[in-house]
């Protein structure tokens, strides 16, 4: 059975993929994406740190995370939408009329 | 987090949050009052909340001023606290929605987009703001920064039909949202390593030997980043010129000082409350050793150092090659963030102090600058640029003379409140023996100086050379335009008072809880 410091491991290695993702991919979509990885890699930490250490705060801020993770994607894919009206894509890179 | 003992006290909670329950619950009234007039006309509704919202700004500053000032440090359930410091935070937020509210009224009418849900978003921007400066906790902050954040997100996308704007809200969303999970991640490792999200707790667990903890330091790195983000300081500010172009001008001059006042308030409670046993380490990093993770604490006014020289190289630099007077301003925001930050390395009580003053000041000319960008343009994007402000001053004497007074300010040449901000600022760093930092941020401001008067040449040396026909003139953006005008002057002027309440306000932080 993996013990607790796995788990930390592997939420930080999800974190660090999402971050990767976030800086490498170009679709929106997956962008969104990415930080949600990011989001819940940080869940999966803060209940491993809550099972470490008997304390039940760290689980109830996680679910904190969801509901403000939740909001986030709403507003952005509204954004994006609304966006997509204007370009018909989802690619970063055309969404180029804002430049120095 | 962990000792849930408090009793909840429904009195308490209005006495030491009282100004954000009457944004919150004002937010709500707003929502009805918007549904209970959908038959009237939406211009005239829209103008109705408006007014509404302003009332309501009104009423939670004087609430602040007059209630919450004289509360010593009182924590709620070990989540908020009422200290003059987060007040004297929170009321410049609070001005800077009352008169972004006011010139609103003006913008959205000559838009032609006179939504309701415009002043809500406003309302709960600032809620949110607000919530985020009084808070002592790590999840709070957290939430509260995006219930500040969402809101802008959703006023910088507000003009539906301008792709402008709805690529810039997307790119800030992007951002913004990477930068609240890295925040995020840092509120983790805190948590896993302290046992605890309470500011003053944090510092009791560092001081008792966890300040010289790798994690420790990465989460603090972490949290640093994340609220870098939010005050647009370099390396992370990319977001900033493309938002704060895109983005309804009247919303740009609130995002620009109410987030930049938020983020800096907790970065200040967050690096001198919970992080001071790291800063107290400080002195030279020690290299002689091959691996001494305790002085990594050193390195933290080094990369304050560098942080904020590059930033006000980098924001005035840039400004100087811009075309569009609301990029331009975009960067120049990036440079005042950097004079800003002089102010935390400095790390006294003066430092403290002058960047309080900077934000309110900050907030004055800054607001009163895009509100004469948005009259000059009519309708969005449709003079922005240098060209179109050749020959303004002659054509529109007040209004060229109100861009002038702000642009002086910000250029930070007296009798303005720029000025006296940047001279507090700098004098405090100057104490701390910061000489060369000190001169190149005067070299710096000097660079600045170049771009902002030009803006002025061109206005009253130059010949129009297209007709520039400035949008409508609503009461209430003259009112706000005169407020801000006569709080620079008065401020340059006389500055002692502000600065004494700035003063209790700092000192407030230092003997928190």
């Amino acid at each position: 059975m993996a013990g607790v410091n796995e788990y930390i491991v592997l939420s930080c290695i999800l974190f660090g993929l999402g971050t990767i993702g976030f800086l490498t991919r170009r679709n929106a979509l997956i962008l969104f994406m990415s930080v949600e990885l990011m989001l819940n890699s940080i869940n999966l930490m803060l209940v491993s740190f809550s099972a470490t250490r008997a304390d039940m705060g760290g689980q109830v801020m996680v679910l904190f995370i969801f509901a403000v993770a939740a909001a986030e994607v709403a507003v952005g894919l509204a954004i994006l939408i609304c966006l997509f009206k204007h370009v018909r894509s989802v690619d970063i890179n055309k969404f180029n009329v804002l430049k120095w | 987090m962990n000792d849930l003992t408090y009793a909840f006290d429904l009195s308490h909670l209005w006495q030491v949050t009282g100004g954000q329950l009457i944004l919150i619950l004002a937010g709500l009234v707003l929502i009805c009052a918007d549904m209970a007039m959908m038959k009237t006309d939406e211009e005239v509704r829209s103008k109705r909340l408006g007014w509404l919202t302003v009332i309501i700004f009104g009423l939670t500053a004087s609430h602040m001023m007059s209630r919450e000032w004289d509360l010593h440090n009182t924590v709620f359930m070990g989540i908020f606290s009422a200290d003059k410091f987060s007040i004297f935070v929170s009321i410049v937020m609070v001005i800077s929605g009352l008169l972004a509210a006011l010139m609103s009224i003006g913008y959205l009418q000559n838009n032609k987009v006179t939504k309701g849900e415009y002043y809500i978003l406003l309302v709960y921007a600032v809620a949110g703001a607000v919530g985020l400066v009084q808070s002592v906790d790590l999840l709070m902050m957290f939430i509260t920064l995006e219930v500040m954040s969402l809101a802008i997100y959703a006023l910088a996308a507000f003009l539906k039909n301008d792709q402008y704007s709805q690529e810039g809200a997307l790119k800030y969303f992007l951002l913004g949202s990477f930068g609240s999970a890295i925040f995020l991640f840092g509120v983790a490792l805190i948590y896993g390593l302290t046992g605890t999200i309470n500011i003053t707790k944090i510092a009791q667990a560092l001081s008792g030997g966890l300040y010289n903890n790798p994690g420790v330091l990465l989460a603090f790195v972490m949290l640093m980043a994340g609220l870098f983000f939010k005050m647009a300081m370099v390396p992370f500010h990319m977001w900033t010129p493309d938002v704060y172009e895109g983005s309804p001008s009247v919303v740009t001059g609130f995002m620009a000082t109410a987030v930049k006042a938020a983020a800096f308030g907790v970065f200040i409670k967050l690096l001198f409350v919970s992080f001071s046993p790291i800063l107290s380490q400080s002195g030279q990093p020690d290299f002689s050793s091959t691996v001494n993770l305790a002085a990594l604490g050193a390195y933290w006014k080094p990369v304050v150092w560098w942080t904020a020289l590059l930033t006000m190289f980098f924001g005035n630099l840039i400004a100087v090659s811009q075309q569009n007077v609301k990029r331009m301003l975009a960067y120049s925001s990036i440079a005042h963030a950097g004079y800003m930050a002089l102010g935390i390395l400095a790390a006294n009580g003066e430092g403290r102090m002058g960047i309080l003053f900077y934000l309110f000041a900050y907030t004055l000319m800054n607001i009163g600058a895009f509100g004469v960008v948005y009259v000059i343009d009519g309708k969005e994007r449709n003079a922005q640029t240098l060209d179109d402000y050749r020959g303004l001053g002659y054509k529109y004497p007040a209004l060229g003379f109100l861009m002038g007074l702000f642009l002086v300010a910000m250029a930070g040449l007296p009798p303005t409140a720029g000025f006296i901000a940047k001279f507090y600022v700098f004098s405090a760093a100057i104490k701390e023996g910061y000489f060369l930092l000190a001169a190149l941020g005067v070299l710096t401001s000097v660079i600045g100086a170049y771009y902002y008067l030009r803006v002025i040449y061109m206005m009253y040396m130059k010949e129009e050379i297209r007709d520039v026909v400035r949008g409508q003139v609503a009461a209430p953006t003259v009112i706000a335009l005169v407020i801000t005008a006569l709080g620079v002057l008065y401020l340059g002027i006389l500055p002692e008072r502000l600065a004494t309440i700035a003063n209790m306000a700092q000192q407030s932080l230092a003997m928190i809880f």
